[in-house]
């Protein structure tokens, strides 16, 4: 493995990090600028830049290696905006690299998808440069070493993420009475979205300018370092309110997570996989790169808040999960749960809890894009999500369709054995763990590890209830008893993630090994408890 | 008083100095001559063009070559009395020459997009104007006593309402009409405040109020009494030349004012008379008084809050282009104040840090406005509605005129701070800066809300562009002097984008 590091090294230097995050984006404008290419030509060199940016994502992971010290590799550092302190810094660590590496998968796959699956509204030219657009701008937001590029690459995804949903999203909605064409509803949806991102966005700029001004640096790696040394507790506390607070709306938290399900819900099947699967990572990923590092003391003191939230979150929404009619809202709603362990995780400020988080966040990348993946074919075919419309006995009706459902089911309710589980049982576990005088969460540790795990058990009972209603069951009761079954792109599309999560499943410790340095070294620069 | 023992010395005068304010002087008095030679001779027309872009462009050259020489040097000084050191009415200094080279560039482009509209049908009366308008405005970064200041300030003032009138019809009287009696206002206030200013310090020239208003306490202080009255002149200034970057609640006139002018008037009045009320506004409160930063500081906060507010909530609702434009503009000279009011009085790095900031935005902020002004001329002159087109008339723009859309959407992208806009974004970052550092939280929440109630606006019109329409595909052909703003303001942009550093690294220095 070594030579291949030494040999990727020699050939790119650090610029492999920089051309992985440019690559998908300047294509992305090719695609929107060429207006003469058919939608054919468009989709596929999509999906072969999608392919050439996840091999480079590969490669650079790879180089990275073998992520024993938690130290950040691969990095780039040219000055770009002096005046600012600002500078074009990349890097990359075992934090870092599992989130690029979920990100280039389901960016190939979303791409893959819609070389044959196109959108009713026509334009796939334009909406394959929107994803493109997206996995560039989260790729940027995962290696960027910087605060205000890292504010800007977090911006990034905001406009093309916009336009998938509002001109390519569901257009089964009623504008008015008898009037369908959704346009309203996309609208709504995509407002919404941009308008919850950006104000978090900038709520996290503050807090980040703050800690910069404080610090007279905006590099994440010298902040890190600092661990918080020469900010007094309360300009800590006040930074980590905004930059968490910011964060929250992204990831997200109970209370800021109303964007959420519309945008899911609307978005067109490869917008909501990327949105579940790499934008909601975003702002988890911020508060372990940014909060937990450099604000130590004041992220302990946030921390109870946003535990409180998290569990609420769990709570919430898996009881809203019960009484959901409609199959995509509803995995919508599981991602505010699913997200509330990761958030869980992180206020523990554990290593358990962090890992914990960090591989919750890589299994819900994976079975929540499975789940939207098949939903989104299912949708396709009965021309609505409705549970009661889409009818019982798909496991007889569309078999593979059935099963691809049925086991992104099970996989997300956390069955041992597959990637859901390992996630949510350590963020539990240090989420215990953190209890004491000088844990984050103190005494309110333990029992809101005890809310979790009744959390856990909603989320086996909600999955069943969808299971029994629409995969069990005579297909003869079913209203759409016709419709073709997944074809074998669609399964080809979805099988990786299938293969990922039983791998991650059996063999946890492959995630495990790569972010437990980098975590321990978080920790021990923020002090953290051990 | 010190500025008597001034009157019977001959002044001596820097020519080199005042170059950038004499090119658009001769290229007047230029189109003047040639007026009287002949108006009627058809290849005049373009004689009078070619001689006004020379006359921005001779000044733009004398801003290069002042700014190549690195200097910050002064003219028209008066000794002054004792031990004193000479006090200057002009100065050349990085503020004087970055507001120099933004009026030339904001005009420029502006008289590009004037010269094929209805507005120029009259060259001389136009293009006079219009330059005389520069001159006040470019004088005005240089001043620094306040009788120059005042003339220099109406300079810029009030040739813009007579452009504004030059559309000819009820709306451009209507809108001209309302500029003017908020000018005249305005006017009232400003001269109020310069004479309490006069009254408290016993000086006109800038140089000896900073020195009366400082708060070393090694210097002989101004008693509370006399000082309170120099504080009521800055905020009656404050309030006089708030009108000129549309400053709620002195906006009230932007919106009609814009309707109602010609479109290349409205870009004119929307960047180089806003540049010219920054100007003074720097030059008056920054510049001439830093000791009062502790009265003004806040009530300029009070101001943008309100200007960013208030600007954009109304914006939202509009759906005529050119009345969004004005009422986003509104909203932007409050992003431009927001800055100023993180400056302290005995904290000259902090106040040149808030002004540094304030300038670098509207930096941003011209080139995003010029290069959706140029699109806005652009459809405007080919669609039905004319100047009062609403926004639907962008429906589908994207495929019919793939450039201009591309620039239109790029600039609104600047304007609202969001990606590709990357200029936009580090202007935002340039502003929040000093309010963070002045732990304004009140202020930074204030502003965080409005980068997302810009967005809405934006963001709308934006996705027009690329919504899909029906009707006939018909490719414009457009003019060369639209070509060349709409090309330039876009560059700007993309190239700021590129390099923030030039929005991000004004004024390095000692603000002067």
């Amino acid at each position: 493995m070594s030579g291949i590091a030494d040999a990727i090294e020699n050939v790119t230097g650090a610029w492999i990090l920089p051309i992985m995050v440019g690559l998908p984006l300047i294509v992305a404008v090719v695609l929107v600028i060429a207006r003469r290419l058919s939608d054919d030509v468009a989709t596929l060199v999509a999906a072969s830049t999608a392919t050439v940016t996840f091999v480079l994502a590969i490669l650079a992971s790879i180089a990275a290696g073998p992520y024993r010290d938690g130290e950040m590799v691969l990095e780039l550092d040219r000055s770009w905006v002096p005046a600012l302190g600002v500078g074009f810094h990349f890097g990359m660590d075992g934090v870092s690299a599992p989130l690029v590496l979920l990100t280039g998968l389901l960016g190939v796959l979303v791409c893959v998808h819609s070389v044959r699956v196109r959108p009713a509204s026509g334009r796939a030219r334009l909406l394959v440069a929107c994803y493109l657009a997206v996995v560039g701008g989260a790729l940027a937001t995962f290696t960027v070493m910087d605060a205000v590029l890292f504010f800007i690459a977090f911006e990034l995804v905001l406009v093309p993420m916009w336009f998938a949903i509002a001109f390519w999203g569901d257009d089964t909605q009623p504008d008015a009475p008898g009037r369908p064409g959704g346009e309203v509803a996309r609208r709504d949806a995509a407002n919404r979205f941009i308008l919850f991102t950006a104000i978090g966005s900038a709520l996290m700029l503050v807090g980040l300018l703050y800690v910069a001004l404080q610090t007279g640096t905006t590099d994440l790696g010298k902040l890190a370092d600092l661990a918080g040394e020469g900010l007094s507790h309360d300009v800590q506390v006040i930074a980590a309110c905004f930059i968490v607070v910011g964060l929250s709306v992204k990831a997200p938290a109970f209370g800021v997570h109303t964007w959420l399900p519309p945008a899911h819900t609307i978005a067109p099947t490869g917008g909501s996989v990327l949105l579940a699967g790499v934008l909601l990572k975003m702002g988890t990923y911020g508060l372990v790169r940014v909060a937990v590092p450099i604000l130590p003391d004041g992220f302990r003191t946030v921390a109870p808040f946003l535990a409180l939230f998290a569990v609420l979150g769990i709570v919430w929404a898996g009881l809203a999960c019960f009484v959901e009619r409609d199959l995509k809202r509803l995995i919508a709603l599981s991602s505010v749960a699913h997200m509330g362990f990761v958030l869980l995780g992180i206020a523990s400020m554990t290593p358990q809890g962090l890992q914990g988080a960090l591989f919750a966040n890589i299994a819900h990348g994976l079975i929540t894009g499975l789940l939207f993946l098949t939903v989104g074919s299912l949708k396709d075919r009965h021309h609505t999500a409705d549970l009661a419309l889409i009818g019982a006995g798909l496991r007889d009706r569309v078999p593979r369709l059935g099963w691809l459902l049925a086991f992104g089911a099970v996989a997300g309710l956390g069955l041992p054995g597959l990637a859901g589980f390992w996630g949510e049982l350590l963020a539990i576990v240090g989420t215990w763990q953190s209890t004491g005088a000088s844990s984050s969460l103190g005494t309110a540790g333990r029992p809101f590890a005890v809310v979790a795990v009744v959390g856990t058990v909603i989320a086996a009972v909600y999955l069943l209830r969808v299971l029994r209603l629409v995969w069990h069951g005579a297909a003869a009761d079913a209203p759409q008893r016709v419709v073709p079954d997944a074809t074998r792109h669609e399964v080809m599309v979805a099988a990786p993630l299938v293969v990922a999560t039983v791998a991650l499943g059996l063999l946890p410790w492959l995630l495990l090994d790569l972010t437990g340095p980098a975590v321990r070294v978080l920790l021990i620069v923020s002090g953290g408890n051990q | 008083m010190n500025y008597a023992s001034g009157l019977d010395t001959v002044q001596s005068v820097d020519w080199r100095l005042l170059a950038p304010v004499l090119g658009p002087v001769v290229a007047v008095a230029a189109i003047l001559v040639l007026d009287a030679i002949g108006p009627e001779r058809p290849g005049f027309r373009r004689l009078h063009d070619v001689l006004a872009v020379l006359g921005l462009v001779g000044a733009g050259a004398g801003v290069l070559l002042l700014v190549a020489d690195g200097t910050t040097a002064s003219t028209l000084c008066v000794p002054g009395g004792g031990l004193e050191l000479p006090s200057c009415s002009y100065l050349v200094s990085p503020l004087t020459l970055t507001l120099q080279g933004l009026v030339i560039a904001g005009a420029l482009v502006c008289l590009l997009l004037a010269v094929d509209g209805r507005a120029a049908i009259d060259r001389a009366p136009h293009h006079v104007l219009m330059l005389v308008a520069v001159t006040g405005a470019l004088s005005l970064a240089g001043a620094r006593d306040l009788i120059t200041i005042v003339v220099a300030f109406e300079t810029a003032s009030l040739p813009a309402i007579a452009l504004v009138a030059l559309r000819r019809d009820a709306p451009g009287a209507q809108g001209a009409f309302t500029l003017l009696l908020t000018a005249v206002g305005s006017l009232g206030l400003l001269l109020m405040g310069m004479a309490l200013l006069v009254l408290s310090t016993g000086s006109v020239h800038l140089d000896r109020i900073v020195a009366a208003l400082a708060t070393d306490p090694n210097l002989p202080q101004l008693s509370g009494p006399v000082r309170a009255v120099a504080a009521l002149g800055a905020v009656l200034i404050l309030a006089g030349v708030g009108f000129k970057m549309s400053a709620v609640p002195f906006h009230l006139w932007t919106p009609d004012t814009y309707a109602g002018a010609p479109l290349p008037i409205a870009a004119f009045l929307s960047v180089v008379s806003k540049t010219a009320g920054l100007a003074a506004l720097v030059v008056l409160l920054p510049v001439g008084l830093p000791g009062l930063a502790g009265v003004w500081a806040p009530v300029i906060g009070v101001v943008a809050a309100l200007t960013v507010t208030f600007g954009n909530l109304v914006a939202m609702r509009q759906t005529v282009a050119v009345r969004l434009l004005a009422w986003s503009t509104v909203a932007q000279a409050g992003w431009v104040l927001l800055p100023l009011s993180a400056a302290r009085p005995g904290t000259p790095s902090a106040v040149r840090a808030a002004t540094a900031a304030s300038v670098g935005y509207l930096v941003a902020y011209a080139a995003a406005s010029l290069a959706a002004f140029s699109v806005v001329v652009i459809v405007g002159r080919r669609h039905p509605a004319a100047e009062e087109h609403s926004i639907e008339a962008y429906r589908g723009l994207a495929r019919r005129e793939p450039v201009a859309s591309a620039v239109l959407a790029f600039a609104l992208a600047c304007l609202a701070g969001l990606p590709p806009g990357i200029v936009g974004l580090m202007a935002k970052v340039v502003v929040f800066r000093p309010i963070v550092g002045a732990t304004s939280w009140w202020l930074a929440g204030i502003a965080a809300v409005n980068v997302v109630f810009g967005l809405v606006y934006y963001v709308r019109w934006g996705a027009l562009l690329f919504s899909p329409a029906s009707g006939r595909a018909l490719t414009w052909r457009v003019s060369v002097g639209e070509g060349l703003a709409l090309g330039a303001s876009g560059a700007a942009c993309v190239a700021l984008s590129v390099w923030p550093q030039a929005v991000a690294g004004l004024l390095p220095t000692v603000l002067r």
